[in-house]
């Protein structure tokens, strides 16, 4: 009987020191059709959590100087995975799954902005909070949520980045662009981009643009011969680009063919930020552009993303991409907001959700901070353009690996 | 420009026929509609893409290899799924093509994943042919003669030879058929294999130019449907005449009308015709 009863001290004293272990749910889709970039995501918040709960004194990170959260003793984060399949039910059903029988105190996910709304709402009906990373359908953060906060720029601030960049371009290399096509895929993500084309060129109708062809053409399509022409007789300067990798591949091989020479051609986040894109186009990938939460190319200019990638390209074998990029922000943010809130408390860590601006160094912007839409303030793209099948920064400036090229050349003379 | 787009239509038209043709000829013969037609394109794309990845093979130089895999299994899928439910009511046939092809495009993302994949270079790739305005890509003009040619030859073989004739006998009656000798047995696996043929080489033509992932067949095999019902169920110029005519409703529709309407005329016009011509434009 003694020594059962010191037994169950030293159990008793065991627990009570025992570090608090924090979990965190982490929708993603694991298998399913999506199952290759859900992958590399899961890599992505395994080296976030590695980054939280030991000493990396080399990446300047709030988190990364300490083992476990100071504020909470030391405490242990512990992402608990969860796989959507690419199916908005099963993302709210592992949604439901996490907040109840794992009791995790924060959710983040889910890349498919379709899985990400649902689950979403469960946070929002326990009233816990969920950062989406890379899920970039605008209308997420249009629904009024309190939990809901989300990293990645929408297709509205990727609409205005566009034609912040084409004014650049105008004026740094009197590029003349005005004609703008905009070309969409029927879906929710290809309409929704074009709504914002349609929406932001008033705004900059002072400079000189105008939208000169809005071709939408249908998902599964069998070929793009017919848009391809539609496109051609409009004589566009520049194109923006809502499309998936397959039907963007498609579209490149019928402007070589019928001789489409634009000057720039600007891919909201899709198909053109697929490395796909480059394996299956080789050259004829070259001189086209879009906005990038990160490119391989920065890594050399900024040493804490160097790092970051070290870890990851461990786990991965591939260097760290955009999305995942952003869903490694998230799993950072979340962390970093339960330490400051010093507990677990879903009201008290909503509220430096809110309030606080959060360093990012391993995005160009440098912060995170949340609108009272819980949309990140702080686009954290660069815009991209691929010369020799490499994916180069070429603006904002102070970021920039390469000067942009301002006039796409004749298809022969590549 | 009106001329590009004519010619835009007809041959993308082409490529349907060939698809359509296939599909024709087992439902002329058997009453069966193979959901998992489109699918077997698929499997040939795939074959193209991955001889050309492995072992650098031209997809010309893979076109008998992948038509001969195709025509396998088309026997294949004749032996083992469509004779244990040849007799059963029309509805068993169909939804056992459709699990066929529900399960041939899992089994595809299973074992290549579902990323889109390109055959980069042929040695027709990036050619083309200029003609004062009009533009004529190669790989695409080949495809159409490919498939103009391979109809042809298939519409040849059915009305000239003795086993074409055999086909044709037991479409009408099966019983009278055996009666006089036909091995209608061979015959339905004869023409299962044609019908991959079909679909074989128009996945070969098409690999050049279409994006090669596990839902590739889908909307080639949705708009077959439209197509031999279209041309009359089992006519082979039937099938040809109305995948023209598909092609030249999707290009000029989709130009003058938007491109987001393209498919939805052509199943409109499927509508319509059922509705005043249910046999079909060509049908009897």
């Amino acid at each position: 009987m003694k020594k059962l009863l010191v037994a169950f001290f030293v159990c008793l004293v065991f627990v009570a020191f025992a570090q608090q272990v924090i979990k965190i749910g982490a929708i993603f889709p694991l298998t399913g059709p999506a199952a290759a970039t859900g992958v590399k995501i899961k890599y992505a918040v395994e080296v976030a959590q590695e980054i939280i709960n030991n000493e990396y004194p080399e990446i300047e990170l709030l988190l990364g100087k300490t083992a476990g959260l100071p504020n909470l003793g030391g405490a242990k984060i512990q992402f608990v995975f969860a796989d959507h399949q690419a199916n908005p039910e099963l993302a709210m059903a592992e949604a439901e799954r996490l907040i109840r029988n794992e009791g995790v105190v924060a959710l983040i996910g889910c890349y498919h902005s379709s899985a990400t709304k649902p689950a979403s709402q469960v946070a929002e009906k326990y009233g816990i909070p969920f950062i989406a990373g890379s899920s970039s359908s605008a209308a997420l953060t249009e629904r009024g949520l309190q939990w809901f906060f989300r990293i990645a720029p929408h297709d509205g601030m990727e609409t205005v980045f566009f034609f912040e960049y084409l004014k650049y371009l105008n004026q740094k290399y009197n590029a003349n662009i005005k004609k703008v096509a905009v070309v969409y895929i029927d879906n929710e993500y290809g309409v929704h981009a074009a709504q914002m084309v349609k929406e932001k060129i008033k705004d900059y109708q002072a400079d000189g643009f105008s939208l000169v062809a809005d071709v939408k053409y249908p998902a599964n399509a069998t070929n793009v011969d017919i848009e391809v022409q539609k496109i051609k007789g409009a004589k566009p300067d520049a194109i923006f680009h809502a499309s998936y990798i397959g039907d963007m591949t498609m579209f490149v091989k019928k402007y070589k063919e019928f001789n489409v020479v634009p000057k720039v051609v600007l891919s909201y986040c899709g198909g053109y930020q697929d490395p796909q894109f480059v394996v299956n186009l080789g050259k004829d990938a070259d001189y086209f552009a879009g906005p990038n939460a990160t490119t391989s190319a920065l890594f050399k200019k900024m040493p804490i993303l160097a790092k970051i990638n070290e870890l990851y390209r461990a786990k991965s074998g591939v260097d760290i991409d955009g999305p995942t990029l952003e869903d490694f922000a998230s799993a950072i943010v979340i962390a970093e907001a339960i330490n400051l809130a010093g507990s677990t408390d879903p009201q008290k860590i909503l509220n430096v959700l809110k309030t606080t601006a959060f360093m990012a160094p391993y995005f160009v912007s440098g912060r995170i901070k949340f609108g009272p839409d819980g949309q990140n303030i702080y686009s954290a793209s660069v815009m991209t353009q691929i010369f020799n099948g490499v994916y180069e920064a070429v603006w904002p400036e102070q970021y920039q690996t390469k000067e942009p090229a301002p006039q796409f050349p004749e298809w022969n003379k590549r | 420009m009106f001329l590009q787009i004519l010619l835009t239509g007809v041959l993308i038209g082409s490529v349907y026929s060939l698809v359509a043709v296939g599909l024709t000829l087992v439902w002329g013969l058997m009453d069966i509609i193979n959901f998992a037609h489109g699918d077997l394109m698929m499997i040939s794309m795939y074959t193209v893409f991955w001889l050309y990845t492995l072992l650098n093979f031209d997809p010309f130089v893979s076109l008998p290899i992948a038509a001969g895999l195709t025509a396998l299994l088309g026997i294949l899928i004749y032996k083992f799924v469509i004779k244990r439910v040849v007799n059963a009511p029309g509805l068993m046939a169909l939804l056992a093509t459709f699990g066929l092809s529900l399960f041939i495009r899992n089994l595809a993302q299973f074992l290549w994943s579902p990323n889109y994949r390109f055959v980069g270079e042929s040695i027709l790739s990036g050619k083309r042919i200029l003609l004062a305005d009009l533009v004529i890509g190669l790989p695409q003009l080949v495809a159409a003669l490919g498939s103009i040619a391979m109809t042809l030859l298939i519409a040849l073989f059915i009305k000239r030879t003795k086993t074409g004739k055999a086909i044709q006998a037991t479409a009408q009656s099966r019983d009278i058929a055996e009666l006089m000798g036909v091995n209608t047995e061979k015959i339905y696996a004869l023409t299962f294999a044609l019908s991959g043929i079909c679909v074989g080489v128009a996945g070969t033509l098409l690999s050049g130019i279409f994006p090669v992932y596990p839902e590739s067949g889908a909307m080639y095999g949705l708009l077959a449907f439209v197509i031999v019902a279209l041309g009359g169920f089992g006519n082979i110029w039937g099938a040809f005449y109305a995948g023209i005519l598909i092609g030249l409703t999707e290009a000029l529709g989709g130009f003058y009308l938007g491109t987001q309407f393209k498919y939805a005329l052509a199943f409109l016009i499927y509508l319509l015709v059922l509705q005043f011509r249910p046999k079909g434009l060509f049908g009897w």
